[in-house]
């Protein structure tokens, strides 16, 4: 490897490279357990709220800062971690999950406000036999996404597209899935995979 | 974004009423409102959360012979998507769809499209001090600064913050009313045009609203020029994205193509959503050709005070004008 | 060591297009990006960062923030853990600011606390009542700023030399035709959709870290020596990344601070930092200008070459992307002449972004060439086939495969090319005026060599362990297909490990390298299992059979494969040990882009309505994945053309568009027809499979491409990107 790896100007890209380490260090990870203080909403800003939920069919009870977003909400105490957090303002589509059966940003809703709503995630998607649905089926086949961080969004977005009747022609579905971005560009993937899944999702 | 409380009322009154705690603001679909809380831009300590109102009316898109009806709650999804007005006004579901995305029009309402709040970077952003809007007195960073996407039209030496948005901008043209609850006694309805301000030297009042009023709907009286209208929207992208210039425009044409009536409404140019009179005036009773349209953009943008970065947009607004009154005229309806 | 390659078949030229090993885990919402994992009982992390460019800070009261419930612990330059200044894994890529050390700030962005809490909304709220006061200084930002000051890279780098081949100068004095021509591009940012999370955990001396990383072992090596500890008790885990770019590939200063917290409090500490924050978090793409000037006789063919670029850098790391050796490589022009300077600013020092500096040195070239064939009113397909070189114009290494007109021609015909008219401005359909522009495509071949484990079990299934990144590439995919061709054994019967750096270590996923380099290890270690078992690989029935021969129920090797004996391949350029001594090589992949543009006549919106490329990149290992390589490459270079760049106040010196909304990145509505087309390649001496890179040449000649187009429609030339529509009135 030419030149010295600590000089931070090679003539070329030089990239450090190094022998693997080998010592194990044990991977100790304990799932987070939910508290739920039954609290009605308070005076107290800090004070936790109840709420009560279905998420993927099962109802859900979760404790919240007013001030905690539904996306928040799914992926710190319900443990359902496909919906993402991209931006955060509601510029990305990544963190798209279906309340009461819209396609809507979660990190845009108060999670308090999601009281009594029936909230699908893209856990909730697949079959209980974990068989896919026929929109996540579609993207495998069409390779409608490459580093995957959007693709939850997207495919929940995708379903919705369908369901709206916004998936008639392909200018249409490019249109309504503008609002998911996907850095990697799989956009054209994208699209092929809704026209494959309308019809099996319509049948 | 500091810690809130949150209520959510079932009546109207409850909601006005509520208003009367300071710091506190009504939030809806949240999609303009908790995004600036989450930067610090919007302050409150107490959410009123008004999307459970037990009032139909508030959800209602109603059609008489004489008007278009829209509560206030009414989700722009669920009115771009409403078949009878799609057939009596073009121009709203039009506006509607080229905003934003389908997951926020899911979320926004009627009553908060109308407040959103501008994109000027320098107001969304804490950590440039220097915004008469969000920190009155201090300055504005944009009339030197960065100011592509600023406004042309309606501006102050105080602000030159665009109104962003795209449904708004056709209530302003459509001579639309605004319907509003607040404490004391009958609701108010006044137009449209007068419900924002513009900015002058208080730039961060935006509105004609008193602090516990609430919209509860919006009028759009029936002509003849609604059928024929249109609403055309310039961006940088092709879709999701504000704009760097628009125009609703509706036309009522007589058999020979000369104006008997002429709507304009213009978007991405203007701090408030723009009523374009003087381009009716220059359309009126002439027969709508290139030159006329020509002639009503050169009206529109008369007035128009540009910064650095954002002179294309007079040549932009013309065109885009230009544009939607020809198209329109060539309508089929 | 490859004594038994007739052991092992042959793999196709485009291999079968599989799909994605982790397609289930991706559609499911079951792939575990760093931000998904959870530990027990984190504390939350909030970064500061500077709103000034320049200064230093005179005064940070954190008391206010303090006192609130649930705060743990505010890190500032006055109380912060001191830890070695962090060294840039990847050499070259300088994010090598260490913060939190002194009051100064150098950058806009710059780390100035971490504000630890219970819950990630404390934590939010605590950050914004952090009362900082600044002494400002006047800063420059972008390259013509007062105080910007310029130094030539050669002087800088050692190992860097300016081209001077012949006498341009005088070649361009005499030239009958000439180009002068300047280039200009913003500064950009990777903006993956994942931005930057960590989440750190100690176990008692042994480090985890849960981080998205382009190169997990240099992490893993960069954070030991921040905190002074062996790599060995550092874990780097990253099986899954939201998209990296360039930008997940150098160290970054939050990992080790966050390990010091996380070790001063005894608790994990997790960070998701937001996407404004991202925007210096790591490095960009910094604002560069080109002066190109080129010499041709009247019949094309190019007597002078001449390439001189003013690439950003910050005040004190020192990076540039320095491709003048790639442009000079492109055509046979017979004087070179190129020059890189780095202009000094008060900006975080840039770094590898996607085809970092092959796209815009490549931008300014073809636009060039786009202009020279305009002069001449030439074919500019033609003018390239022209001067298409026999050896390196450099050096005259021979090039080891080299498919550029061949790309040409592929993508000319699909395209419809031929049918064009060439007046500028001629073309209109309706309201919309029409272009259609072409550039050419290269990006340099590299190769640091790598290691791989692969196991085979009785039972036939295997596993290919190596640490290498899948950041979208389909590197599992990829990796596992080679190891079930080459053992003979159905995809599904694979299982892959990556993104570990317990796993053997390999190249880095940057510089289109990690396949390249990682394959040849895995061919090595399939090849030392099929020797034990007899030189020939077993039908899957019989496998059992040749196992209990062995008296054995599996069979684990782990392979290096070192290239170019161990002196790698670094920017396009090789040497070959050959009975008659050293052979230098140049080694790179080829691609043409064929771009359409429509713009309204009258309201100047421009849409790209079609994108055709083809490319040569050696062998294809799986053609789905190289697919989607190359269509979103094009599609980054149709985003660098239209939309990307950063908006400089120029009054404060300061970053306005630090967001997914004025940050504008192409959506789905922007993105037509993309089509790409694999052209068939051949190259026994770029490595043992002849793998080229593919991740980045996709991006590279798009933005020429669309100017060419933008020119053909309007008869406009316009040289500054991105090519925004107040640009066109």
């Amino acid at each position: 490897m030419p030149g010295d790896p600590n000089l931070p100007n090679p003539h070329r890209r030089n990239f450090l490279r190094g022998s693997a380490g080998v010592a194990i260090a044990p991977f100790a990870v304990r799932a987070a357990r939910a508290e739920i203080p039954a609290l009605d909403a308070s005076e107290d800003a800090r004070a936790l709220t109840a709420v009560g939920m279905t998420v993927n069919g099962q109802r859900r009870r979760l404790s919240v800062d007013a001030r905690t977003s539904l996306l928040d909400a799914l992926r710190d105490q319900a443990g359902l971690t496909g919906a993402k957090k991209g931006c955060d303002q509601g510029q990305c589509g990544a963190c798209t999950v279906h309340v009461d059966r819209r396609r809507i940003l979660s990190c845009l809703m108060f999670a308090v406000a999601s009281d009594g709503a029936d909230i699908t995630t893209i856990e909730g998607l697949a079959g209980e036999d974990g068989a896919l649905h026929p929109m996540q089926a579609s993207f495998i086949d069409q390779d409608a996404f490459q580093c995957g961080f959007c693709t939850p969004g997207q495919i929940l977005s995708a379903v919705a597209c369908v369901k709206e009747g916004h998936a008639e022609t392909e200018a249409d579905i490019r249109e309504y899935m503008s609002g998911n971005l996907c850095r990697c560009a799989a956009y054209p993937n994208i699209v092929a995979a809704i026209r494959q899944a309308k019809p099996l999702m319509e049948g | 974004m500091q810690p809130i409380t949150y209520e959510r009322p079932e009546t109207v009154e409850a909601a006005v009423r509520a208003l009367g705690r300071p710091e506190t603001l009504f939030v809806a679909g949240g999609t303009t409102v908790f995004d600036l809380m989450k930067v610090n831009v919007l302050k409150a300590s107490h959410l009123v959360d008004v999307t459970r109102l037990r009032d139909p009316r508030l959800s209602a898109i109603e059609v008489s012979d004489t008007a278009i009806r829209l509560g206030a709650l009414v989700r722009m999804a669920d009115l771009a998507a409403h078949p009878g007005i799609r057939a009596i006004c073009p121009l709203i579901p039009l506006s509607l769809d080229l905003g934003a995305s389908e997951q926020i029009r899911n979320m926004a309402r009627l009553g908060g499209n109308v407040l959103q709040r501008t994109r000027c970077a320098y107001f969304r952003d804490t950590s440039f001090e220097a915004c008469n809007k969000r920190n009155p007195g201090s300055g504005c960073a944009a009339l030197d600064g960065h100011n592509r996407q600023h406004a042309i039209l309606g501006t102050s030496t105080a602000c030159i913050a665009i109104y962003p948005g795209d449904f708004p901008q056709v209530l302003a043209a459509v001579d639309a009313q605004v319907e509003i609850a607040g404490r004391q006694g009958k609701p108010r309805t006044i137009p449209f045009t007068d419900l924002h301000r513009l900015p002058g030297e208080t730039p961060d009042v935006e509105t004609v609203l008193k602090r516990d009023e609430l919209i509860t709907g919006f009028l759009i009286p029936r002509g003849p020029w609604l059928r024929r209208s249109l609403y055309l929207k310039i961006r940088d992208r092709q879709s999701y994205a504000f704009a760097l210039a628009s125009a609703a425009v509706a036309l009522d044409l007589a058999p020979d193509g000369t104006v008997r009536e002429a709507r304009v409404g213009l978007g991405g140019v203007a701090t408030v959503p723009w009523r374009a009179r003087e381009a009716e005036a220059a359309l009126k009773g002439n027969a709508l050709t290139e030159a006329i349209a020509h002639r009503a953009a050169e009206a529109a943008f008369a007035g128009a005070v540009t910064r650095s970065h954002n002179h294309y947009k007079i040549p932009l607004g013309k065109q885009t004008l230009v544009r939607a009154l020809l198209g329109a005229a060539a309508m089929e309806v | 060591m490859s004594g038994h390659e007739t052991a092992l078949r042959e793999l196709p030229l485009i291999g079968r297009g599989h799909a994605r090993y982790d397609g289930r885990a991706k559609v499911t919402g079951r792939a575990q990006f760093a931000a998904d994992v959870v530990v027990a009982d984190p504390i939350h992390a909030f970064l500061l960062l500077s709103t000034i460019p320049r200064g230093r800070i005179d005064r940070i009261k954190t008391d206010r923030a303090l006192v609130l419930p649930g705060v743990i612990d505010i890190l500032t330059h006055e109380n912060a853990p001191a830890l070695a200044a962090p060294v840039s894994q990847a050499a070259g890529s300088a994010t090598n600011h260490q913060p939190l050390i002194d009051p100064d700030i150098v950058f806009d962005g710059q780390v100035i606390g971490v504000v630890l809490a219970e819950n990630f909304e404390t934590a939010r709220e605590a950050a914004a009542l952090v009362d900082i006061h600044y002494v400002k200084q006047p800063a420059a930002v972008t390259l013509d700023s007062p105080g910007a000051v310029t130094e030539r890279w050669s002087e800088i780098n050692q190992n860097f030399e300016d081209l001077e081949v012949g006498d341009a100068e005088k070649a361009l004095a005499e030239a009958p035709v000439t180009i002068d021509a300047t280039y200009h591009m913003q500064s950009q940012v990777h903006n993956a959709m994942e931005p930057f999370p960590t989440t750190v955990l100690w176990d008692g001396d042994d480090l985890i870290v849960h981080e998205p990383s382009q190169y997990v072992v240099g992490l893993q090596r960069g954070v030991a020596r921040q905190l002074g500890i062996d790599p060995s008790r550092v874990r780097i885990i990253s099986p899954y990344i939201g998209g990296g770019f360039g930008s997940k590939l150098s160290l970054t200063p939050r990992t080790a601070i966050l390990a010091a917290l996380a070790r001063k409090h005894r608790r994990p500490v997790k960070l998701v930092a937001t996407r404004s924050q991202g925007f210096t978090l790591s490095t960009y793409r910094g604002e560069s200008r080109h002066r190109i000037r080129l010499g041709a006789t009247p019949d094309g063919k190019l007597t002078a070459f001449a390439h001189e670029a003013w690439e950003m850098c910050s005040r004190f790391g020192a990076y540039a992307s320095a491709s003048t050796d790639l442009t000079a490589d492109m055509y046979a022009a017979p004087s070179i002449l190129t020059r890189v300077n780095i202009v000094r600013t008060d900006r975080t020092t840039p770094g590898f972004m996607r085809g970092p500096g092959e796209m815009p040195y490549m931008f300014a070239l073809e636009t060039a060439m786009d202009e020279l064939a305009y002069r001449l009113e030439m074919d500019p397909v033609e003018l390239r086939r022209l001067n298409e070189p026999a050896r390196s114009p450099i050096d005259g290494s021979r090039f080891t495969s080299r498919s550029l007109v061949k790309c040409f021609d592929e993508a000319a015909e699909r395209f419809g090319w031929r049918n064009r008219n060439p007046v500028p401005g001629a073309n209109r359909d309706g309201d919309w005026l029409v272009g259609y522009g072409c550039a050419a495509a290269t990006f340099p071949c590299f190769n640091y060599g790598g290691s791989a484990t692969v196991t085979l079990l009785r039972s036939g299934r295997a596993r290919v362990e190596t640490a290498a990144s899948e950041i979208g590439t389909g590197a599992y995919t990829a990796l596992g297909q080679v190891a079930a061709e080459l053992l003979d054994l159905p995809i599904e019967n694979v299982e892959v490990l990556l993104g570990d750096s317990l796993l053997p270590p390999t190249a880095p996923a940057g510089g289109s390298m990690q396949t390249a380099s990682t394959v040849p290890a895995i061919r090595l270690a399939c090849e030392r299992i099929v020797s034990r078992l007899g030189n020939r690989m077993p039908a899957l029935a019989d496998l059992g059979a040749a196992f209990d021969r062995l008296g054995t129920l599996s069979i684990q090797e782990t392979a290096q494969y070192a290239a170019f004996d161990g002196k790698n391949a670094n920017g396009g350029r090789a040497v070959l040990s050959t009975p008659d001594g050293d052979e230098p090589i140049a080694i790179a992949s080829y691609g043409a882009q064929f771009v359409e543009v429509r713009i309204n006549a009258r309201t100047k919106e421009l849409r790209v309505p079609r994108l055709v490329g083809a490319f040569a990149a050696g062998r294809i290992l799986n053609e789905r994945m190289a697919l989607a390589q190359y269509r979103g490459g094009m599609v980054w270079g149709l985003s660098s053309a239209l939309f990307e760049g950063l908006a400089i106040d120029p009054i404060q010196s300061r970053v306005t568009n630090t967001n997914f909304e004025e940050y504008a990145i192409p959506v789905n509505a922007d993105v037509q027809m993309v089509e790409a087309i694999l052209v068939p390649e051949e190259d026994h001496e770029v490595n043992p499979l002849g793998v080229k890179g593919i991740g980045e040449i996709g991006i590279v000649g798009v933005a020429a491409a669309v100017s060419n187009a933008i020119f053909h429609a309007t008869g406009k030339r316009l040289r500054d990107l991105p090519i925004t529509l107040d640009k066109l009135f």
